[in-house]
């Protein structure tokens, strides 16, 4: 990992990219708000898992996942960028591997809500009791996505691999 | 020496910032980042359901948000007005700081009057009027400002 890591940042594009000086404050200011928008859509799904919000028709929460998505796609670009201008920051730090994990962790959840769960939560009353399946599920999401948050933000702290 | 300054060049301040361990400036700094995704987050899909996505959900229903709302913000408060504390100083003269207070007060007192004239039972006009749109647009925008003079302030000023 440390010798891929030297590669890639060897390559012209890592240095071209990271010679543009405002390029790093703009993908964190970029990825803080990708944040907001993947932990407020997919945080509330989870929460109306978990059995908030009861009333409130699936479809409706559901509508809101395209915002969640958007999020995601632009940490996953800004992410991206960073691993590409900085790689041994994160390829050889046990905490970024964490946060990798829960990363594919609340991804595999997802496609298992999607593919498994989500038609049987759309025929549900909005009324209803939460059957234990769904609140799982919401609980292991919404527990995956803020440990990318933390282990993301103590990163510098709890070990870069520098 | 001025207030600001001698809060910055304070005990509290030295040990806040060069303890070794994780539990003073790491931790306060992630709870403000966690506190950030709940007001924001939560924020968003207020607003986001007043500009008519996620049209089904009933509007008092967002009242529940409004919690998740005040956690967020209360929990960013405190951390913030420690995190304030140890660079005092620096920040009553930072620019970027005050760009970043003022779009926190302004997003959230449009959050207010959105809850009030579009939520709230008995709200004064029932429904989403096109002036409760323009106020939950309004707070989305500061709330993206407020984040961005956030993370900028690491760079804009020394």
């Amino acid at each position: 990992m440390h010798d891929f890591a030297l590669w890639v940042e060897s390559t012209r594009i890592s240095k071209a990219l990271f010679d543009i000086t405002w390029l790093w404050p703009l993908c964190e200011s970029l990825h803080f708000v990708g944040l907001c928008m993947l932990i407020g859509g997919a945080g509330f799904l989870d929460l109306r898992l978990l059995g908030l919000f009861r009333g409130v028709p699936f479809r409706d929460v559901k509508a809101l996942m395209p915002w969640a998505i958007g999020g995601f796609i632009v940490n996953a670009t800004t992410g991206t960028l960073f691993l590409i201008m900085q790689p041994h920051l994160y390829l050889t730090s046990g905490i970024w591997w964490s946060k990798f994990t829960f990363i594919v962790v609340a991804g595999l959840n997802a496609a298992f809500f999607e593919t498994r769960l989500a038609k049987p939560a759309l025929a549900l009353d909005p009324n209803a009791d939460m059957p234990r399946g769904l609140k799982i599920a919401g609980a292991v999401s919404l527990f995956s996505w803020f440990a990318v948050l933390y282990c993301g933000r103590m990163l510098p702290y709890l070990g870069t691999g520098n | 020496m001025s207030f600001f300054r001698s809060l910055q060049d304070s005990a509290f301040t030295d040990w806040f910032l060069g303890s070794e361990s994780i539990w003073t400036y790491p931790t306060v700094l992630t709870l403000h980042t966690i506190g950030m995704a709940i007001l924001v987050g939560a924020s968003f899909v207020v607003h986001l359901r007043i500009l008519k996505v996620a049209n089904g959900i009933p509007l008092q229903r967002l009242q529940q948000l409004y919690r998740f709302i005040w956690i967020g913000f209360i929990i960013n408060l405190a951390t913030g007005l420690v995190l304030f504390v140890t660079q005092a100083a620096d920040r009553v003269v930072d620019p970027v700081f005050y760009v970043k207070i003022g779009s926190i007060a302004v997003a959230l007192w449009f959050g207010v009057l959105v809850k009030r004239r579009a939520i709230d039972p008995g709200a004064a006009s029932p429904g989403v009027t096109r002036q409760s749109r323009s106020l939950a647009a309004a707070s989305l925008g500061l709330w993206i400002i407020a984040i961005v003079a956030g993370r900028l302030m690491a760079y804009l000023t020394s």
